[in-house]
């Protein structure tokens, strides 16, 4: 990722814009099975960073940048949809379950339901270095944490979406994190 | 311990997963921040902050030294403190002013510029009223009178 970003400018945002809302989205599709929760929280994230552009320092890739607030945005979403539901059940309770959105489709394939069922953090370094191509340094910068974490969250992320998946995929081991202690998410 | 970017991930599970987010397109909406402007920074509006705190303080001021709210009237009472009306030629003739002396009706409003002398004529002093003191002043004692006195009656019988 190349940043040659201006602080406060525009122009630079709204390139950063084209380049990082198609991975902002995808990142957060994997995130919310809903695609429109996933628009509106994206949408959001890029107001909230237009809103600290000016604040924003190149020491920090941009792209990570707005990936952590829009990741974080997620992570909220996920938390109060939670308690949505809790309400939505106790209303449709004798009802007839409703017709499922064709827009789902898209968004439905074991792969994706098995990266949406481990915790958020996980899917998103899995998405971040498999899909978007991150290295560590701009994955901690995206989700916040130490390189060292970052490590430990690929092999963790890794262990569960090859449990998750068995026996359709084979993971291999991740040898590049052996030393790496078992983290504890409750932390974050 | 450096980390390496190695990946963790089985390279057939990992091309699906490009595959399938890569056919995710991101709908073509509006961005939503070019319509949420940009945020408007409270030390920009300092100046006009500045603005009103001191026309507030200045009308403030202006009430409690006129009593009125009346911004016409600081106007005026501004215009009298830095350009008073021009003294009069003696300060005797201020404490003449008062209606002490009966005149009619004294004028509301006193032009600043009239000449003072025309003022101070109305209230003149009592002697200037009328004429009769000042022939008092001639004969304050009665004068003997032209007539032959008694004390000089018995010469003349003599």
């Amino acid at each position: 990722m190349a940043d040659d970003y201006r602080p406060g400018s525009r122009e630079d945002f709204d390139r950063l814009y084209q380049v990082a809302y198609p991975r902002v989205y995808r990142t957060l599709t994997v995130l919310l099975s809903d695609p429109a929760a996933a628009e509106d929280c994206a949408q959001d994230a890029f107001v909230q960073a237009f809103r600290a552009w000016s604040r924003w320092r190149p020491s920090a890739p941009a792209e990570a940048w707005v990936h952590r607030i829009a990741v974080n945005r997620a992570i909220s979403y996920r938390r109060s949809a939670k308690l949505r539901s809790v309400g939505e059940i106790l209303r449709r309770v004798g009802r007839p379950a409703p017709s499922p959105d064709p827009a789902d489709h898209v968004m439905r394939s074991d792969l994706l339901d098995a990266l949406r069922a481990i915790p958020p953090k996980l899917a998103a370094a899995i998405v971040l270095r498999h899909v978007h191509g991150y290295n560590n340094r701009e994955i901690a910068a995206a989700l916040g944490v130490s390189e060292r974490t970052v490590g430990s969250r690929l092999r963790q992320a890794g262990e569960r979406l090859r449990r998750a998946l068995e026996p359709s995929f084979s993971l291999e081991a991740s040898s590049a994190f052996q030393a790496e202690s078992p983290e504890t998410y409750a932390k974050d | 311990m450096p980390k390496t970017d190695r990946d963790s991930l089985d390279p057939m599970l990992q091309a699906r997963l490009r595959a399938e987010l890569g056919a995710v397109r991101p709908p073509t909406s509006e961005p939503r921040y070019a319509s949420a402007g940009a945020p408007i920074r409270v030390w920009r509006l300092a100046p006009l902050m500045l603005a009103i705190a001191f026309t507030g303080i200045l009308a403030l001021t202006a009430f409690a030294a006129t009593g009125s709210p009346n911004p016409a009237v600081w106007t005026n009472r501004v215009e009298t403190v830095i350009n008073p009306p021009a003294p009069g030629p003696s300060p005797e003739s201020e404490p003449a002013q008062p209606q002490s002396q009966g005149a009619p009706v004294a004028a509301p409003a006193h032009k600043p510029t009239a000449p003072p002398t025309e003022r101070a004529e109305p209230s003149g002093s009592p002697e200037h009223e009328s004429p009769e003191p000042s022939d008092d002043h001639q004969s304050p004692n009665p004068s003997p009178s032209p007539g032959p006195s008694p004390s000089s009656s018995p010469s003349g019988d003599h």
